[in-house]
């Protein structure tokens, strides 16, 4: 299952001291079900505070936020929270595993945290880390694994409820280039194979060329990217 | 797809234990597991065993305050009811002595009570070469009545306490003097009453002063002492309890009309009650009925004031150490803040992270209680049964410290200690809770 997501006129502001910051100044996006979006920009220029508002963790000054028609901004706290559980998986730069759990158990918690039963919860773990090649490795801790393990891992977890959509900053900034282009590979083969919707945060051209649309963030306005520009490598920010 | 990296493999089937902990809920999984992850901050360890050590401090200091104040209210009871009537009845002033002595039947036959003496008081003076003691004369009949230990039970005679024998040299069967402050009229002017026995035997004084020294001598030489005016009827039931129970029937009896007073001087309404008679007789009208409770009563105030106020001021050392508890958690927290957004981003609502850390601080408070109570109880139950704490016994009453742990006091200790953990976690706890997950994500 898949969702189109639908962002309108989202605009954001932060007070800095005296000054006031405005990082999104009316950003549109559309996100057809199953797409692979990227999102890059240079730094500062807003793409994580995008992700924050498209993943319900963050509320915008202006604008809406749509994920399969539904608007999230009437949503209370504890109703985004439930809705984030079951509807968005998140991966982020640093892979934010809790070191007292192993592998399994990491990916057992949005499972646990949903409430439900455990035994199809463990089911569902122990299946996904075998499809990213990590059955060997269910019962260690993330202190035990190497950067690019505990990043699958995290990307395991991120689809341990069938999330309709994959939000990711930065999967592989914290990563060598081999392991990077492994997880990202992953990350695509994954996507595809669960029809998941997803938005990807990216510096690197390489892997946001390898992504259906990507959308330049700049002045606090989202450009589509047109293939050209990509090719002349003008991504990186 | 191929691992990046190849470590070298363990078994992956999980043990036993991890796959119970993986079916606890949520916020018991997290709890345990930080208790566990916190053995590896040396710091935060450091904290924890202090918060520990803190409250087990407390409540040992608790119970064992508690129970060297219960032990030495138990002695002290015990010392000074064994000399106070377990019930009394205040007859009413000017009763004649007929009515009196209906009045001891009519109680006598009041359901629990063991025994009813009717007796005669008022001040007086032992005189004994020259020298005089201001006493209080108790006039009874019958046997000795049991507010006069070590010599409850034996005939009618006259009992003066050891400590006053000891003091003046007095020896059993010599004639002592009794001196009245209730003159006789006589053509010569008011005379003093001046009746002269022989000393029967002593009563156990206690280890305790007596507001004022009492001495116990035949009725019937009593009322000439002292004319009769103060008329009581000591009361005897099973125990202690049992005479409550016999005062409050004795309060429910009606009250008779006045036909039978002498003077029927008294008003009526005193505390015996005014219930329809039911066919018993009644205590004649304003008798007062009072317990050995009500006798005691300042005492037994000041014990009790004394047990709250030492409650209260150790308390103040459980506090102290639920604030460790506050501090431990708040860097447990502070460390743990990018898990605690990641949680938060993934759905975990507000009041599962606050349970989850309130688990923690419960887990981290129980030991501390555990440990206390073992300690406090433990050492309470041995200082007192080997008396590892002497005391001057020519000084105090005892020759040593008494402790005694009451249940009561041991549920309050715990209750208290458990519910000032709990607060202190709840408040740590809610920073968790309140925590923005982008704030905590970010590094």
């Amino acid at each position: 299952m898949s969702v189109t997501l639908l962002a309108r006129g989202l605009t954001k502001t932060y007070q800095d001291g005296e000054r006031r910051v405005p990082v999104l100044k009316g950003v549109d996006l559309t996100v057809e079900p199953g797409q692979l979006v990227a999102v890059v920009g240079p730094s500062g220029s807003g793409k994580s505070t995008l992700l924050h508002l498209l993943g319900a963790l963050d509320r915008p000054d202006a604008g809406t936020v749509e994920i399969d028609g539904r608007p999230l901004a009437g949503l209370s706290g504890g109703q985004l929270a439930s809705f984030r559980n079951r509807t968005i998986g998140f991966v982020f730069q640093f892979h934010q595993l809790l070191p007292d759990f192993t592998a399994l158990e990491n990916v057992m918690l949005p499972g646990r945290i949903a409430g439900l039963p455990p035994r199809a919860v463990l089911d569902r773990a122990q299946g996904l880390l075998a499809e990213v090649g990590l059955d060997e490795r269910l019962d260690h801790f993330p202190g035990e694994l190497s950067g690019g393990e505990r990043q699958r891992v995290a990307l395991c977890r991120a689809l341990a409820l069938s999330p309709p959509l994959l939000l990711a900053d930065e999967p592989t900034g914290n990563l060598d280039p081999v392991s990077g282009d492994q997880v990202f590979a992953l990350l695509l083969e994954m996507q595809a194979r669960h029809h998941t919707t997803a938005v990807l945060v990216t510096h690197n051209p390489s892997i946001a060329e390898r992504c259906g649309l990507v959308q330049r963030l700049e002045g606090g306005v989202l450009h589509r990217e047109a293939p050209h520009d990509r090719a002349a490598g003008t991504l990186e920010g | 797809m191929k691992p990046a990296v190849v470590r070298s493999s363990r078994p992956s089937d999980p043990s036993p234990s991890k796959l119970l902990l993986r079916d606890l809920p949520l916020p018991v999984t997290l709890a345990l597991r930080y208790v566990r992850s916190t053995r590896r901050d040396a710091f935060a360890t450091f904290l924890s065993v202090v918060a520990v050590v803190g409250i087990a401090l407390g409540v040992t200091a608790l119970v064992l305050s508690l129970a060297v104040i219960s032990g030495f209210q138990e002695a002290l009871r015990g010392e000074l009811l064994g000399r106070t009537p377990q019930v009394l009845v205040d007859l009413p002033p000017g009763l004649g002595l007929a009515a009196a002595q209906a009045a001891r039947e009519a109680v006598r036959r009041v359901p629990g009570v063991t025994g009813a003496q009717l007796q005669v008081r008022g001040s007086g003076w032992v005189v004994e070469q020259g020298k005089a003691h201001a006493v209080e004369l108790v006039g009874f009949e019958g046997r000795v009545p049991r507010s006069f230990p070590g010599a409850a039970g034996r005939p009618e005679g006259l009992y003066v306490p050891a400590s006053l024998v000891a003091r003046w040299g007095l020896v059993p069967g010599r004639p002592l003097s009794l001196l009245s402050p209730r003159p006789t009229l006589t053509p010569l002017g008011p005379q003093p009453r001046l009746r002269t026995l022989p000393l029967a035997s002593t009563y156990s004084s206690g280890r305790t002063q007596e507001d004022r020294e009492r001495v116990a001598l035949p009725r019937a030489v009593a009322e000439t002492l002292l004319g009769g005016s103060e008329r009581q009827i000591e009361v005897s039931a099973a125990d202690l309890d049992a005479a409550l129970a016999v005062a409050a029937r004795l309060r429910d009896r009606p009250t008779g009309g006045d036909g039978d007073r002498s003077s029927g001087a008294a008003a009526n309404g005193g505390l015996a009650g005014t219930a329809a008679s039911g066919g018993v007789a009644p205590l004649p009208p304003g008798s007062e009925v009072r317990t050995w409770k009500e006798l005691n009563r300042p005492l037994l105030f000041a014990l009790r004031l004394e047990k709250v106020m030492m409650f209260v001021a150790v308390s103040l050392i459980v506090l102290v150490a639920s604030l460790a508890l506050v501090a431990d958690l708040a860097l447990i927290i502070s460390s743990k803040r990018p898990e605690i957004g990641m949680l938060a981003t993934m759905g975990a609502t507000p009041a599962a992270l606050r349970q989850a850390f309130v688990l923690l601080g419960g887990l981290v408070a129980g030991s501390g209680i555990a440990l206390g109570t073992v300690i406090g109880v433990g050492g309470a139950l041995v200082l007192d049964r080997y008396r590892l704490v002497p005391v001057p016994g020519r000084v105090y009453f005892l020759d040593y410290v008494p402790f005694l742990v009451k249940p009561l006091d041991l549920a309050l200790v715990l209750v208290l200690t458990l519910a000032l953990a709990l607060a202190s976690a709840l408040y740590a706890a809610q920073r968790a809770a309140t925590l923005d997950p982008i704030e905590a994500l970010r590094r």
